[in-house]
């Protein structure tokens, strides 16, 4: 099944979901979609939203009863949930993801949709297709990026360094691209851009990817 | 600030310097007492009760009953323990708690509103959990009144609460179709509606009957029930102590000259979670029946009860008389309550499944507020405007 969670908080820039399964958000800087009827519904056509996933969370569904120690020397780790059945209700598993584009009408776009995710809506995975898709620009990186990316406010974002959510979706895409090093390398020079008055800023997130192929881009910028 | 805290500051100084001042004397008393405790001669005590209760129907103070000698054999007088049985590898625990928004006296709109939270937690090879609650709000005259025909007796104060805990027993027949087998139910709070007993007789059945028709629904399901009082105040046992050691007429104490007069006066401030305090961590106490007078009305359901140390608390346990009676069921409420305690991640530990069935039942300030601007809301809509008292809307608006 590909739906991972749904969508409690909206915003322009994001969204924050529930996830479906505890303790296991989509991995951090991974792709996700929420796919949405068009704006008036009338036609059959999808409007497929993605976002990057910018931060995941574990806590007390209920904000006022924070979680306390339950180990013992006998039950420890996933033992602890066995004993405790009534902790898959009592926690939940967070994540925020930024919006980076949309695909309408056969066309990928990356830049912010003009309508905000529904509250209550399913995220997805998307399918390898569709990564393969949408990550063939890589203009999206922009809304990732410091200083384009949207105030850290929104969506979660600013709980986890921007930078580090670039360098995490770079990894991910690169993945789930089959280890593609031309990508690889086309990520790391667009990025090198983007950071080009910032050096440290972009030796943060090419040592993130891969430290052996930060050097190359460097030289290469 | 109205309140003064600086008078308050050192009456709280002084009240702390009592209480440790008085610890040693209170030990010494604990000793003695706990010592009449073991050597209790249980036939001794029997029948001194039934005699002096022959007397005195209403008896001034609550006591522990031995139950009768053909049903349990006390060992070591009323100090007696078990250890706790393991608990079986696959069972279910429902837990089960009541929280309500009472009618409003300042409100001109007569209702109430019920939720009743329960957890049901399975534990072994296929764990599970399942935490809900039922909500409803009551304004019909059947659920205002104990007997809506006459407008009579109004349900407010304890006739309230009395609804309320047969409400957090009757959602058990819904909550319970499909749950691993075996199954204990806990109930937070005693099985004995004490609050009732200053009601009239017909109002009393009335309102236990519900209460009473679902431990029925238990008894006859054989799903062994327990009402578990956290850092319980009672005395009961330590009256019956009272009474033993009495050498004239229990609660007719003017003029006594008994050597224990100290110890006797002692023991009416002493609490049986202090006389049970030597239990060990899982242990129980031996069986005890109250003498509570409503449990008159319980029939074949009366109110025994035992104590329980939880591991770091003593805590008392009410079980029907169907559960005391079983050593089966009782065996398995009392290894499962345990079993509970050393799941909770508290300490003191408190059993889970209750903890989460209260976060279940509990209404929030927020909630209560808005379910009464539903209400002004809805009412405001068919042109009624809601006109509150005069006292309430005055604390409400706190003008200067």
């Amino acid at each position: 099944m590909s739906r991972i969670g749904e969508i409690i908080e909206t915003m322009s820039t994001g969204f924050v979901a529930e996830s479906f399964e505890l303790n296991r958000p989509p991995a951090l800087g991974s792709l996700v979609v929420v796919r949405l009827p068009d704006e008036a519904g009338a036609r059959a056509t999808e409007v497929d939203l993605y976002a990057v996933v910018t931060y995941g969370r574990t806590a007390g569904i209920d904000p006022s009863r924070r979680a306390v120690r339950r180990s013992t020397d006998e039950v420890f780790d996933q033992a602890i949930y066995r004993q405790n059945p009534e902790l898959e209700r009592t926690l939940r598993t967070e994540f925020c993801a930024a919006l980076v584009g949309f695909a309408s009408g056969g066309q990928m776009y990356q830049h912010l949709p003009s309508q905000l995710p529904p509250l209550h809506f399913s995220v997805h995975h998307p399918t390898a297709q569709e990564v393969q898709r949408f990550t063939n620009r890589l203009q999206y990186l922009r809304l990732l990026a410091p200083p384009y990316a949207a105030p850290a406010a929104a969506s979660g974002a600013g709980q986890v360094p921007p930078l580090q959510v670039v360098a995490a979706n770079v990894r991910w895409v690169y993945k789930a691209r089959g280890r593609d090093e031309e990508w690889l390398k086309a990520a790391a020079r667009e990025i090198a851009t983007l950071l080009k008055s910032d050096h440290e800023a972009l030796l943060t997130v090419l040592y993130a990817i891969e430290p052996v192929h930060a050097t190359d881009a460097v030289e290469e910028s | 600030m109205p309140l003064k805290l600086g008078p308050i500051s050192g009456q709280v100084q002084s009240m702390a310097k009592a209480l440790v001042e008085q610890f040693p004397v209170q030990e010494d008393y604990l000793r003695r007492a706990r010592k009449h405790l073991r050597s209790a001669d249980v036939d001794r005590l029997r029948a001194k009760l039934e005699r002096h209760f022959g007397r005195q129907p209403r008896f001034p103070w609550l006591v522990a009953k031995p139950l009768d000698a053909g049903q349990r054999l006390y060992q070591q007088g009323l100090a007696g323990t078990t250890s706790a049985p393991p608990a079986p590898r696959d069972f279910c625990v429902v837990g089960t708690d009541g929280s309500s928004i009472p009618p409003d006296r300042h409100s001109p709109v007569r209702y109430y509103v019920v939720n009743v939270g329960y957890a049901l937690i399975t534990y072994g090879s296929e764990p599970s959990a399942v935490l809900d609650s039922q909500s409803q709000l009551c304004f019909e005259d059947r659920d205002m009144y104990v007997f809506p025909k006459e407008h009579e007796a109004p349900l407010e104060g304890v006739r309230f609460g009395a609804r309320m805990e047969g409400e957090s027993l009757r959602i058990l027949r819904d909550v319970l179709q499909a749950s691993t087998r075996p199954i204990v139910v806990l109930r937070d709070g005693p099985l004995t509606l004490w609050t009732l007993q200053n009601e009239e007789e017909k109002v009393q059945h009335a309102l236990l009957r519900d209460f009473l028709d679902a431990m029925s629904f238990l008894r006859d399901s054989h799903i062994p029930l327990g009402g578990y009082i956290s850092f319980s105040g009672s005395r009961d046992v330590a009256n019956s102590l009272r009474v033993l050691i009495c050498e004239g007429q229990p609660g007719q104490c003017h003029g006594c000259t008994s050597d224990e007069r100290d110890l006797c006066q002692a023991l009416a401030t002493i609490r049986d979670r202090d006389l049970f305090a030597n239990l060990e961590e899982g242990q129980r106490s031996e069986l005890f029946a109250s003498s509570s007078q409503v449990l008159e009305a319980y029939g074949d359901q009366r109110a025994d009860f035992f104590y329980f140390n939880a591991g770091g608390e003593i805590a008392r346990v009410e079980v029907p008389r169907w559960v005391s009676l079983t050593d089966e069921q009782l065996g398995l409420l009392h290894a499962v309550i345990h079993d509970q305690c050393q799941r909770s991640p508290g300490f003191p530990p408190y059993p889970p499944a209750l903890l989460e069935a209260h976060e279940q039942a509990v209404i929030t300030v927020s909630e209560r507020r808005l379910i009464e601007e539903m209400v002004e809301q809805s009412l405001g809509q068919l042109g009624h405007h809601v006109t509150r008292s005069a006292k309430d809307d005055s604390k409400r608006r706190r003008g200067v």
